[in-house]
């Protein structure tokens, strides 16, 4: 627009508009830079350091090195994505698969379905029956009943049924009249077609999964089995240092048990969100274009 | 006709009645006929549709304990509304149903503004790559769990070394303790909410400005509009319809305050403040046993919250069209 037009007022009007949204930038990232100099300034200079830092006062990545180090922490991670990798592998291919059908405007027993999975969204039984259903079912304690836990998510089903529905009839009947059966053309030609929107669910799935824990902290007793987040949890918010330094360094302040726990914590924090911060350029790609194209929040 | 009479086989057994082939197609053959068109998608959707029978049906079948007396040694003893009475007679029932009530509100009251400023003032930025960069910033938090960001504000609401107690002291003010007061507490939650969405929520309206006929700002701009008067008659107007939808949307949401939120920022000290449904049925269902009455305060609030979706559902059908599903 005629950019030369504009008065001075509206110069200093733009400018509180853009510096109103940086400050916004800085209350949003601020928090975590500070972390960040936090877990990598060196152990001496921790105590005492400002809460509004972002650069680290010396350089030390022992934090990182203890926290990677630590079998608890190296069995959540692989435990986070084990969780993380299965359950995002049958998610996808349980909601294609499904999306599929309730996509076919003529499948017989279509309303019905959907009628099924409606009153899923609706209606939210809650934390202990879901409890009594997977101790019947034997899952308590397994990683299965975390993996289970939402596996076909009754909103993302809904997009890619939207998205399937948008492919071109023709196209369908043209693979029909070739003699195609449902299974050819769902492989075929469905699942290409829908790249985009099977990579915007997976993110999708990938991001839920990921972040996860009240049914992991409520399913799983056994810790050997703990995804990072509940690991997190009981060393961040429960406070549980003997959790990551070991009852002997906390007990007798030696080896990991002198780093100070606020940099211990903020690497912990920090070390769960690597894989967040990893795909998040890809994040930003599907799940903005999802989100504008009228989907629903994730 | 060949086809119809493989299927009629293939429905009753083989038991084909004499007289099958002069008969017109009747309902028995049409539901053969689709079966035989449409098995090979419900082979598909199996694994989905059992998924719901099991993980969302068995557990409505389930909250039959609410009625129930647990005994250790079964079968459970039907004891009907027993476990609601005492639910309501509880001091503790109403005051965390009251907590739910207040944070809901509060939330509504301060986050909904927000995305839709943040909206607003995004809209006005030039810079292609400017906007870019501020969106990436903002969104971030929403794809963070709620136990990451309960860290992040322990540590940012730290009395000695966390940013906000630092900023306060350099403005010459005592540092407080937020996460263990009283008083703050509420509005950590709210704080916190705006902090994790109201970014990634002003993506929702931004969606709905970008979408208004630039034909209407370049008439207002020829009425010479300035910026402000554009906004409130140009871009304020288009995005009402959205607004309206997600307020209704949130209304129908109303008794979810959030479960991993609380959790994960809540202590001893100020839990009496915060303490929601949810965590109460948490509280007394897992950790203390009483299975019997956590299932009835879920059941509770299950159904009043599908009441709530269900209505804001169709107010929100009826003044914008568009609805929750």
């Amino acid at each position: 627009m005629a950019l030369s037009r504009k008065t001075p007022i509206e110069h200093i009007e733009y400018a509180i508009i853009v510096s109103t949204l940086l400050l916004l930038v800085v209350v949003t990232v601020q928090p975590i830079l500070n972390l960040l100099a936090v877990s990598l300034s060196a152990p001496g200079k921790v105590p005492g350091m400002s809460g509004l830092a972002i650069l680290p006062d010396g350089l030390s990545f022992e934090v990182w090195g203890v926290l990677l180090q630590h079998p608890n922490v190296q069995r959540g991670i692989i435990n986070s994505i084990f969780i993380t990798g299965v359950s995002t592998l049958i998610g996808v291919v349980g909601t294609a698969l499904m999306a599929w059908g309730l996509s076919r405007p003529n499948l017989p027993g279509r309303k019905a379905l959907f009628i099924l999975v409606l009153v899923t969204i609706v209606f939210e039984t809650g934390i202990i029956p879901d409890y009594f259903v997977n101790k019947r079912l034997g899952l308590l304690d397994s990683y299965w009943s975390v993996i289970l836990y939402k596996a076909v998510n009754a909103w993302y089903l809904i997009i890619l049924i939207r998205f399937f529905e948008e492919i071109p009839n023709e196209l369908l009947e043209a693979a029909e009249l070739d003699g195609a059966n449902p299974f050819q053309i769902f492989w075929h030609l469905v699942l290409p077609l829908a790249k985009p929107a099977l990579a915007t669910i997976s993110l999708f799935y990938l991001v839920f999964h990921w972040n996860e824990f009240f049914r992991a902290m409520i399913y799983l007793n056994d810790q050997e089995k703990w995804p990072l987040q509940v690991v997190l949890r009981q060393f961040v918010i429960d406070g549980d240092k003997v959790a990551i330094v070991g009852a002997d360094s906390a007990n007798n302040n030696t080896g990991a048990g002198q780093l100070n726990l606020r940099a211990l914590k903020a690497g912990m924090i920090l070390l769960t969100i690597v894989p967040i911060l990893a795909i998040y350029p890809l994040i930003l790609k599907f799940f903005t274009k999802g989100t504008m194209s009228g989907a629903l929040k994730g | 006709m060949t086809d119809r009479q493989h299927a009629l086989t293939a429905s009753n057994g083989g038991n084909v009645p004499i007289n099958s082939a002069r008969r017109k197609p009747g309902r028995v053959s049409a539901f053969a006929d689709g079966w035989r068109r449409w098995w090979p998608y419900y082979v598909m959707m199996a694994p989905g549709i059992l998924f719901f029978l099991v993980f969302h049906y068995l557990p409505i079948w389930e909250t039959r304990i609410a009625f129930e007396q647990v005994r250790i040694v079964p079968p459970n003893v039907w004891v009907g509304l027993k476990h609601f009475q005492v639910l309501f007679s509880s001091s503790v029932f109403w005051q965390v149903l009251a907590n739910t009530l207040i944070i809901s509100t509060m939330k509504m009251v301060f986050f909904l503004p927000v995305p839709i400023i943040v909206a607003l003032l995004l809209n006005e930025v030039r810079g292609g790559s400017l906007r870019k960069f501020i969106q990436s910033a903002i969104y971030l938090p929403h794809f963070l769990s709620w136990v990451v960001i309960a860290g992040i504000f322990i540590a940012a609401l730290s009395p000695t070394d966390g940013a906000v107690n630092n900023l306060l002291g350099m403005a010459g003010i005592a540092p407080r303790s937020f996460m263990t007061d009283m008083g703050a507490i509420r509005w950590v939650l709210v704080f916190t909410e705006i902090w994790r969405s109201a970014g990634w929520d002003s993506l929702l309206y931004l969606a709905a400005i970008i979408a208004i006929d630039q034909q209407l700002y370049d008439a207002a701009e020829v009425d010479g509009a300035n910026r402000w008067q554009k906004i409130w008659h140009v871009t304020l107007p288009g995005i009402v319809p959205t607004i309206a939808t997600l307020f209704i949307l949130n209304a129908g949401m109303f008794l979810n305050a959030d479960l991993n939120q609380v959790i994960n920022l809540s202590n001893d000290v100020v839990r009496s403040k915060i303490d929601i449904v949810d965590t109460y049925v948490y509280r007394i269902g897992l950790q203390t046993g009483e299975y019997s009455l956590a299932t009835a305060a879920g059941l509770f609030k299950a159904v009043l919250g599908t009441m709530m979706i269900v209505i804001a559902h169709f107010v929100s059908k009826r003044l914008t069209g568009k609805g929750v599903w």
